[in-house]
This record gives C-alpha cells, sequence and structure tokens, in this order.
C-alpha cells in the first residue's frame, strides 16, 4: 500500500505543469547563481592576488622606514572559496585594511562601498535561492496535500479501501518529498559538475566536507517548510486556506523574526557606535601625543642643560634612547587604551550580537543564513577572526618598524626598507571542527521542529475530517 | 455466508455532532446481496451521513454499522475490503489517465496486479469511449468521469457498492447509462446503497426505498409495495410533513 501511494504521489507531481515550472525554474536559478558564484570568486581571487603585487611593489617603493611607519602596509583579505555557495557578509564587509602605527586597522573597500546597487539588492547566492524560492516550492508541494484530495473527493475514494491513515500520510509525505527533491538535486548535483570544471576553483578535502553539510542544511531546511506545509494542510479543510495560513508563516519566518530578533537585541543590550569609540581613541591619542610633546620639550631643556657636561656623540645617544623608549611607551601606552576600549566593546557587541542570533533562531530562515555562512566562512564570526588577527599584527608591525627607525637614527641616516627582515601577517580560517560545532545548534533546531510538523502531520491526519 | 443474510445492515445507528445537532438518530437498514437500496430525503436528511457511517469516515453516537458481518467501527480496514465507493463528484487526478487512475484505486483496493487489459476492459464495460483510455482527466465532463467511478468500484469487485447522489448533475443520457451499470451490478449479486434526489430513476432501478426526514428514516417500502403506489406521492407527502409530525409518521410506518 504504502509504495502505491510514493507511486502515485510521484507520478502525480512529476505529470503536472507545477512540477515542470519547478523543475526549470530550479535548474535555472540554481545554475545561475553557482554561475555567478564562480565568476565573482575568480574576480576577488584575480584582485585578491593584484592587490597583493600592488602592495609589495607599494612596500618596495617606500623610501625608508618613516614612510613605512606612516604610510602601512596594506592587508588583503582571502576571498572564502564557498563565498560562491553562501556569500554571507562577504561583500558588506570590506576587504582591505591598512596596518600602520597610527590607527587601528579596519577593513575598508566592500563591495558594497564600492557598487551601492549591489546593496540594495544582495547577492543571489545559492543560500539565497534555497532560502526564498526553494522553501515557498516546498509549501507549493505541500499546501494542497490533505486539504486538495478532499477537495477532489480523492481522499474519501482512498479511504473507502483498506488502507490504514498512518500509512496514507506517509506515502504522501515519502513520495511528496522525493518529488521535490528531484528538481532540486539534478540542478545541484550538475553544478557540481560544473564547479569541477574550472581549474582555478579547486576545492580541497575540508571544502568539499563543509560543501556537503551546505546541501544537508539546505535539505535540512526545504525539509521544514516541506512538514511545516503537511502539517497545515492536515489541520485545514480547504487548500486555499491552507496557503493563505502558510504565506503567513512563511513571511513570519523568512523575514519578520529575524528583523525582529536583531531589533530586540539592539534594545536589551545597546552598543555605543563606531564614531563614539573612534572620537574616544582619538582624544586619547591626541592626549598622547600632547603629553609626548610636552615631555619632548622639557626633555631638550633638561638636555641642554646636563649638555654642557656632555660631548656631541653623548648628548646623540640619550636623546636617542629616551625618544625610543618614550616612543615605545607612548604606543604602548595608546595601544593598551585602545585595546582596552576595545575589548568592552567587542564583549558588548558579541553580547548582542548572541542575543539577536538566539533570538532569530526560531526562524528557520535564520538558522539556514548562520549555519551556512558559518560553513563557507563568510558569516560574521570569520569577519571578527581577521578582524583581530590585524589587531594582532599592528603591535608586532609597530615594534618593528619603531625599532628600524631608531637604528637609523642611531646610524645618522635614514636606512632603506628591508622587506625581508618584515614580520609576516599570517591568518588561518577557522578549521572544519569550530565550524562545524557552531552549526550544531542549528541543525538540531531545525531537525527538532520538521519532527515535531510531521508528528503534527500525523496525529492530525489520524482525527482529519475527510468528508 | 447466506444469502440471504444482509451485505449491509445498520443498526440503532445515530449521530450527533459536537454541535449538538442531530444528524441521524436511531436508523435500522439492510441490504441484501442482488438488492438496489434507495435513500431519498432532501439536502441534510441524513443520507450522505448513513453513507460516512459506512465508509468509517466519522463515527457513530449510538448504533454500529456492518459490512459482510464485520463491524465497521471495530475492523474498519477489515470491513472496507468488502466495500466499493461511489462519490456524488468524481474528480480524481486530472493528471492522469482514465486508465492510471483506475490501476491506481485497483492497486488500493488489492489489486496487485492490475494490468492495462484488465483496465481496459472495466472501462470498455462503463462504456468510455476508447480514445478516452489514455487521456488525462482534466478534460473529462462529468459524465465521463462518474463512469470512471463506477468503473472503480466495479475494478475492486466487492459485494457491496455505496453511492452517494451518483446521478447528480448528469444530463439523462449518461444517467440511463449509469442506472443501466447499476442493473447489471445488481444483477450479479451486488448488494447497492444508493442515496439519491432523483426519485424517477431510482424506482427505475431500487428494489427497496427509504425516505429519510430530519436524521431519520421515516419510511421503507419495496418494490412490491409500490405497484400500486406512486412514489412521487408518498414522498411529497412525507416531505409536506411537519417536523413534529415525523415521529408520529415513523410510528405509523413501522406498525
Amino acid at each position: 500500500m504504502l509504495k502505491v501511494i510514493i507511486k502515485k504521489e510521484i507520478v502525480d507531481t512529476i505529470t503536472s505543469p507545477k512540477f515542470l515550472f519547478t523543475f526549470l525554474l530550479c535548474a535555472i536559478l540554481i545554475f545561475a547563481s553557482v554561475y555567478t558564484g564562480i565568476s565573482n570568486y575568480r574576480t576577488q581571487q584575480s584582485e585578491y592576488e593584484g592587490a597583493v603585487a600592488l602592495n609589495k611593489k607599494s612596500l618596495e617603493s617606500q623610501p625608508n622606514y618613516a614612510m613605512l611607519a606612516g604610510y602601512g602596509t596594506k592587508i588583503n583579505r582571502k576571498p572564502q572559496i564557498l563565498s560562491m555557495i553562501s556569500t554571507g557578509i562577504e561583500e558588506a564587509m570590506g576587504q582591505a585594511a591598512t596596518v600602520n602605527i597610527s590607527y587601528d586597522p579596519t577593513l575598508v573597500d566592500s563591495k558594497f562601498s564600492s557598487n551601492p546597487m549591489s546593496a540594495v539588492y544582495g547577492a543571489l547566492d545559492l543560500t539565497f535561492i534555497v532560502k526564498i524560492v526553494l522553501s515557498l516550492f516546498a509549501l507549493l508541494f505541500t499546501y494542497d496535500a490533505i486539504a486538495g484530495e478532499k477537495e477532489r473527493g480523492t481522499l474519501k475514494l482512498m479511504l473507502a479501501n483498506s488502507l490504514p491513515r498512518h500509512t496514507l500520510i506517509l506515502g504522501k509525505a515519502i513520495g511528496g518529498y522525493i518529488s521535490l527533491v528531484i528538481p532540486l538535486l539534478i540542478p545541484l548535483l550538475l553544478s557540481l559538475v560544473f564547479l569541477m570544471v574550472f581549474p582555478d576553483v579547486s576545492l580541497t578535502g575540508a571544502d568539499w566536507l563543509r560543501l556537503s553539510l551546505i546541501f544537508v542544511i539546505f535539505f535540512l531546511y526545504l525539509s521544514l517548510f516541506f512538514t511545516l506545509g503537511l502539517f497545515v494542510s492536515t489541520r485545514t479543510g480547504r487548500s486555499s486556506t491552507s496557503f493563505l495560513i502558510l504565506l503567513f508563516l512563511w513571511i513570519l519566518f523568512v523575514t519578520i523574526i529575524p528583523k525582529a530578533a536583531v531589533m530586540s537585541a539592539e534594545q536589551i543590550h545597546p552598543i555605543p557606535t563606531i564614531h563614539e569609540i573612534t572620537a574616544k581613541k582619538e582624544a586619547f591619542l591626541r592626549q598622547a601625543n600632547t603629553e609626548f610633546m610636552q615631555q619632548q620639550l622639557d626633555f631638550w631643556k633638561e638636555l641642554e642643560r646636563e649638555g654642557k657636561n656632555l660631548s656631541r656623540e653623548e648628548m646623540l645617544t640619550k636623546s636617542r634612547t629616551w625618544m625610543e623608549e618614550r616612543n615605545q611607551k607612548k604606543t604602548a601606552r595608546v595601544d593598551e587604551f585602545n585595546l582596552n576600549i576595545e575589548r568592552d566593546f567587542q564583549a558588548k557587541k558579541r553580547q548582542q550580537q548572541r542575543l539577536a542570533v538566539d533570538f532569530s533562531r526560531i526562524s528557520p530562515a535564520s538558522a539556514l543564513t548562520f549555519s551556512t555562512m558559518s560553513l563557507a566562512r563568510t558569516g560574521i564570526d570569520e569577519y571578527e577572526r581577521f578582524l583581530n588577527s590585524l589587531k594582532t599584527y599592528k603591535p608586532i608591525f609597530s615594534k618593528w618598524v619603531n625599532a628600524r627607525i631608531m637604528r637609523g637614527l642611531e646610524a645618522g641616516q635614514l636606512a632603506k626598507v628591508e622587506l625581508e627582515t618584515m614580520p609576516s601577517f599570517n591568518y588561518t580560517p577557522e578549521s572544519l571542527g569550530p565550524s562545524i560545532k557552531r552549526v550544531l545548534p542549528d541543525i538540531g533546531i531545525m531537525t527538532a521542529l520538521i519532527v515535531l510538523f510531521f508528528i503534527g502531520a500525523h496525529i492530525s491526519f489520524l482525527a482529519y475530517d475527510a468528508r | 455466508m447466506d444469502n440471504q443474510e444482509p451485505i449491509l445492515k445498520a443498526e440503532r445507528l445515530s449521530k450527533k455532532y459536537e454541535d449538538g445537532g442531530l444528524a441521524l438518530s436511531d436508523v435500522n437498514l439492510t441490504v441484501k446481496r442482488g438488492e438496489v437500496y434507495s435513500l431519498l430525503g432532501a439536502n441534510g436528511a441524513g443520507k450522505t451521513t448513513i453513507i460516512h457511517l459506512f465508509l468509517g469516515l466519522i463515527p457513530p453516537t449510538e448504533g454500529t454499522c456492518y459490512i459482510q458481518g464485520i463491524d465497521v467501527f471495530r475492523n474498519p480496514l477489515g470491513a472496507k475490503k468488502f466495500i466499493s465507493f461511489v462519490s456524488e463528484n468524481v474528480m480524481l487526478y486530472g493528471n492522469f489517465t482514465a486508465r492510471q487512475n483506475l490501476e491506481f484505486f485497483a492497486r488500493l483496493g488489492g489489486w496487485k496486479n492490475a494490468t492495462k487489459d484488465a483496465c481496459y476492459r472495466v472501462l470498455r464495460r462503463v462504456s468510455l469511449h476508447e480514445s478516452a483510455f489514455e487521456r488525462k482527466l482534466r478534460n473529462f465532463s462529468k459524465g465521463m468521469r462518474q463512469k470512471l467511478g463506477i468503473a472503480i468500484a466495479i475494478m475492486k469487485d466487492t459485494p457491496a457498492i455505496l453511492l452517494d447522489e451518483p446521478t447528480s448533475g448528469l444530463d439523462p443520457t449518461a444517467a440511463q447509462e449509469f442506472l443501466d451499470i447499476l442493473q447489471e451490478l445488481k444483477k450479479e449479486g451486488k448488494a447497492v446503497l444508493m442515496s439519491t434526489h432523483d426519485i424517477f430513476r431510482a424506482k427505475d432501478v431500487g428494489d427497496r426505498f427509504g425516505i429519510m426526514k430530519e436524521g431519520r428514516l421515516i419510511m421503507e417500502k419495496s418494490k412490491e409495495d409500490l405497484r400500486h403506489e406512486d412514489l412521487g406521492r408518498i414522498y411529497d407527502f412525507y416531505m409536506k410533513l411537519e417536523a413534529r409530525s415525523v415521529s408520529s409518521a415513523l410510528d405509523l410506518s413501522r406498525s
């Protein structure tokens, strides 16, 4: 009996115009998004390589360490290969930062800043297509699963046979799900083949694992909407009512809850604006510079008084030592202040973000977004990891360049920059383990909701009025 | 089972809805092998409720019904093996052909090898045009769909058939063709319980008639009883009765 129902469900769906429309649209959207993703990644990759080469040339052209200290070195963020599937916040966040001795590094040159139109519509990546378009298809496949059978009179006709209701609902669920998966799976698999055609898009073993997990999450997300559709269909007598309820729930889950979660978190845990933070940092830097200049004046006056008993060489050595020590002290003081203020800001921001993420996780759309971003390493966490590593690199760079300046001053000349001795910036993106750990709650929530909706559909159907 | 044993039997069947509305009250009826029982009555009289109770779609408040001696509410799946059903509006699956629809319901009915030839034979029997066998149902007329509905019942080949307003909305030719098929099924020994508004066609095909009003079976007549009486006049008489007179009419009919 179960096989008969499953077969009927599949044949009935795949011979319908609805299926043809879904299949074609899925294929077009999936191919288009994967192709666009690959093109974007290749462009980003070549831009990254170009920017790195340009930075090297620019560093080489610096005449001395003092110029290098002011100009700094530009660090470019390597594009993530899986951004072609889940763009995340890649386009919104900057891709490059300048590290110099004065300011805290911030990422600039985002795609949105160079092309504001792309910010208006966002990226048409695979995650977006699954989140918005395919979830609607999942509802389209199930909103009339039971109510539609009742309207056609076929439910009564089926139940006039020795067919247990639990077999019927299970058969409809399995058959319907297979019919939904076909138009999604075929283009997805073909797009993977398409991915392998490009020699410059090479995925490592871990990347494939991440990609597989992203696909698992896609299917979980669609299963969730599928079972929700099935559940609502067993709670209504008319398919039009079922469709309206599902549309309302879809809007609630996909648009309202995620936005409401962010807004609520902002109200509960407010954080200072970036301008306030920058203003505080700049005020402290100004104060430190003023103090430094005052100390410098005092020192010169003192030295002038003492200088009568010192040779020229001794005076020069004393002043260099003083300058080096005080400069290092000032930089360390400023860095410490900035670090504290940054630490405090980051802690508050993290608290707000955690709250927003936890709230919005009620929505499967948010769970999908956060989990795919984490796996593609295009999310907020990855961005912050990169920014933190830049901030860690800044004092290393400052110490090195200051030491070189002082050595030059000691030698009585502005020394030529030796780039081989410059400490290199090393960044390792998050490994697979922590990424998986981060997505487990999302997977858990989605699975729990699927089970809940299916059990709900099952129980409702056992008592469903088939008349 | 004895030939005279009823295939369908309703025993003190009552149904009260949650809102307190009485749909059916103390109905007793039997349908024997080779007999067509026509349930007559206005809309809301309880005809379809009886059919739904026999199908096990709703539980009774009191009483029970039996199909081939099996209690529908104690063993619904066992009882349904012996019953086929044709509804008022046979919509079926528009994306399937007539043969595919028939094949699907045949398999549900227990036919594991519902072959194309077997399906075609039944479709020919209900006089569906050959060119429609492999056509999708989307553009079928109501008459054609109704023929397919009876084909599904024939294919299941059960001793009892339930028909809920089967000729409603059919043109006279299609309705007549439908009743001809019913006559054949009767000859084959099927027990048929049919709810209908169509007194004249019911008279042609029926062996026994029950008139229902406000959930009660207020009159039962056999074909022999009607030899010297006009069913239409009896029906009109009972339909015009006031609600309070229904009980007295019922007592009268029982006596």
